[in-house]
């Protein structure tokens, strides 16, 4: 792990969603290197590549085209290679039934994605600065979901 | 009333019939005795008369005898001993009568052996007298001739004594016989009388009651015929037929519908399963056959169903029921209804495809609305954000009046957004996995009021609830339900007075409540929500559960139109009621019925 920056990777097939998440970045004062993923077979294909520096943070959108996010996060669970790394759902819809399946297999935290842009920033600061390992300790389905 | 339910046991005339033809039988027997009594009695009375003649005649052909020889002694001309000439043999000839007459009986047949010798002793006295005076030449002074005379009158005294002792008897006897012939004539016919009137009596009865059974029958012939009539009209309206199958004969017959389901004139063919067989449709015939031979061995079988196509080519669904019926001596009959279902199959066809549309119908709904909610939200979202980053970067390039379409823009973004969240909740009311549970009530409230603690606390609101019992609901439902209600009360409050909302409970029976016209269950717990809002016109209390129907311009008060909408669908799904009751500037009544189960 390089103590630099913290490295963070989003899949999204949205441009939009993409540019606000590199500009929310950009805006704060957090030292990160994000890199995009336009799917969930790219995300793959990169962590799974031999030279992959594997991401402290991924976010997931799960409706994605060809491999969708809760494929790509079964996936991930499976590989005790990924074991270390934090995944934090990223998607339009907040279902109960998202939540719930995303929830059980084993994604950290649950974002809605937010109608504001100061809200995002807000979001995305929380996240990427958890002490993941007092956060997963803890989890539960009540604070699974990230409350603005 | 024994004699009554006699008179109505059907073996009555039976046994009046017998005890009359015996009473009758008797009778005759009776009558016939008395008169062969009687004719018996006659014939006594004949005999005693011919004996009496004939002993008289006796006597008197002695007489002549006597007066004769007198006569000839006096005159001593013989001529004047014919009559004793004759006498001889005329009292042998009545004397043979005599013993005829009497040879039944040894009383008088010893007493005519002790006449004859009498009789005979008469006569020889006679002739000695005769043979004196021709000896002595009429010398009738002569001692010898006096003893003779005397000793003649002794016999005829004699004679005249056994002859009355014989005629004595004679009467006695018809005395006797007349006594008793008397005594019975006098009983016997009061009597015979009597059996005869009642012989009568009970076949007047036997008469009435035959009329009265005839009657009867004749009006339950006429009833069977206008059952048959009704019977016949019953089986054309509700299209079935019934036929009769005498397994031993193999014989069958059929109702006249029966050969209507078929499309025929009533017995324009005869009555055979194989003549039926014609009409049932070639994929069916096989298991029909089958089925039908199955019919003989068991006693009870299922419905069985097949088709037939009539000549015109119609094809009918037929049902078919048969039962054997065992009567008599092991007469085996089924006896079989058939009916004509191809209405009903038609129309649950019909029901069954309506109601797939229907189910597709709805999972488009609801599918759609799901898909429309959510994708809507996507560029709802990227609006709202770059709306969000416009104003924060390019805020003092605006104008004035770009600021203010900008914030037009922004308030319609947020309706939206309002209006898409709602419908996402609605559709989520929707779903077909409820979850029944035994919920603490109590506490779903107190949910609802946490999840609008916010507004509750800003508009100081009081909320005054009745404790509840456990009741078996969906739970977050319900939750959702108090919530949407105390938000609509929050919602559209007085601006006079500070908002109070009082919520109480009741356990109440369906027939007590005017307002459940077409409830299903018996009792229901009733919850009301009354609060002093600006109320409503009643007029409307029926059209704010429609979906998207408001009263208010959205300018006055900000909403959707779905709240109330969804409260419905939830007591809905729930299998209760909702009504609401509203009074403008009072107060509007939410009124909630579950039913107790």
């Amino acid at each position: 792990m390089n103590e630099d920056y913290i490295h963070i990777v989003l899949a999204d097939d949205d441009e939009d969603d993409r540019l606000f998440f590199t500009d929310a970045f950009e805006e704060l004062k957090i030292t990160t290197k994000v890199q995009t993923y336009n799917d969930g077979v790219y995300l793959m294909d990169y962590l799974n590549s031999e030279d992959a520096i594997l991401p402290n943070v991924l976010f997931l959108d799960l409706n994605m085209p060809r491999k969708n996010g809760m494929e790509c996060l079964k996936e991930i669970k499976a590989n005790e290679k990924f074991a270390d790394i934090a995944i934090a759902i990223y998607s339009t819809s907040a279902s109960e039934e998202d939540i719930e399946n995303t929830f059980i297999h084993g994604a950290n935290i649950y974002i809605k994605k937010p109608d504001n842009f100061k809200k995002l920033k807000k979001a995305l600061s929380e996240v990427v600065t958890i002490n993941w390992q007092y956060h997963t300790s803890g989890l539960n389905k009540d604070n699974f979901l990230l409350r603005l | 009333m024994p004699l009554k339910s006699i008179y109505r046991a059907p073996w009555f005339v039976k046994a009046v019939f017998v005890i009359s033809f015996f009473l009758i039988f008797f009778v005759a027997g009776v009558t016939y005795k008395n008169m062969s009594d009687l004719s018996d009695s006659s014939d006594l009375v004949t005999e005693k008369y011919e004996v009496a003649i004939e002993l008289e005649q006796i006597l008197s052909y002695l007489k002549d005898a006597e007066t004769g020889q007198r006569g000839f002694v006096i005159i001593k001309d013989s001529t004047y001993l014919e009559p004793y000439f004759s006498g001889r043999e005329n009292i042998n000839n009545s004397l043979a009568e005599l013993k005829e007459l009497i040879k039944d009986e040894p009383e008088q047949g010893q007493n005519l052996i002790e006449l004859n010798f009498l009789i005979d002793n008469c006569l020889a006295n006679l002739e000695q007298v005769q043979r004196f005076i021709l000896k002595e030449q009429n010398n009738i002074n002569s001692p010898a001739f006096e003893p003779l005379f005397a000793r003649g009158k002794k016999i005829m005294d004699q004679i005249r004594a056994k002859i009355k002792v014989m005629l004595d008897v004679q009467n006695k006897k018809l005395e006797i016989n007349q006594k008793e012939y008397e005594n019975n004539l006098k009983v016997t016919p009061i009597f015979l009388y009597l059996l005869m009137l009642l012989s009568l009596l009970l076949l007047i009865g036997a008469y009435f009651k035959i009329i009265s059974n005839l009657k009867k029958l004749e009006a339950s012939n006429q009833a069977l015929e206008l059952f048959k009539e009704s019977a016949n009209q019953s089986e054309i309206v509700s299209k079935h037929g019934n036929w009769t199958w005498n397994i031993e004969k193999d014989t069958f017959s059929f109702s006249d519908n029966l050969y209507r389901l078929l499309g025929e004139e009533p017995h324009s063919f005869a009555p055979t399963i194989a003549n039926f067989m014609k009409f049932v449709h070639p994929e069916d015939l096989e298991k029909l056959s089958a089925q039908v031979e199955e019919m003989k061995e068991n006693e009870n079988l299922p419905f069985i169903y097949y088709r037939v196509i009539h000549k015109n080519g119609t094809i009918k669904h037929l049902k078919a029921y048969g039962k054997v019926v065992v009567s008599g001596e092991n007469r085996r009959n089924l006896l079989g209804t058939t009916t004509d279902i191809t209405d009903e199959i038609e129309s649950f066809r019909a029901l069954e495809k309506r109601n797939l549309e229907l189910e597709r119908n709805n999972k488009e709904l609801s599918a759609f609305n799901h898909v429309a909610s959510h994708d809507l939200q996507e560029p709802l979202r990227k609006i709202q954000t770059f709306l969000s980053r416009l104003e924060d970067k390019e805020e003092d390039n605006l104008s004035e009046s770009g600021l203010k379409y900008m914030s037009r823009i922004k308030n319609a973004a947020t309706r939206m957004r309002l209006l898409i969240d709602d419908l996402l909740q609605f559709s989520r009311t929707n779903k077909a996995d409820k979850v029944f549970e035994v919920s603490n009530i109590n506490l779903l409230l107190e949910g609802a009021k946490q999840d609008l603690a916010e507004v509750i606390a800003r508009e100081n609101a009081t909320i005054n609830a009745d404790a509840f019992p456990v009741i078996n609901v969906i739970p977050f439902q319900i939750q959702q339900l108090f919530a949407n209600l105390i938000g609509n009360s929050l919602k559209y409050k007085s601006e006079d007075r500070t908002p109070e909302i009082n919520i109480t409970y009741e356990m109440v029976k369906t027939e007590s409540e005017k307002l459940l016209t077409n409830a299903t269950a018996d009792s229901y717990h009733k919850i009301e929500f009354k609060d002093n809002g600006i109320g409503f016109d009643n007029e409307y209390a029926e059209r704010i559960f429609v979906l998207f129907n408001r009263l208010h311009n959205k300018d006055e008060y900000t909403g959707t139109g779905i709240g109330l909408s969804i409260c419905k669908k939830i007591i809905e799904n729930h299998q209760g009621f909702i009504f609401a009751n509203g009074e403008t500037g009072v107060g509007a009544t939410f009124t909630i019925y579950i039913p107790v189960v």
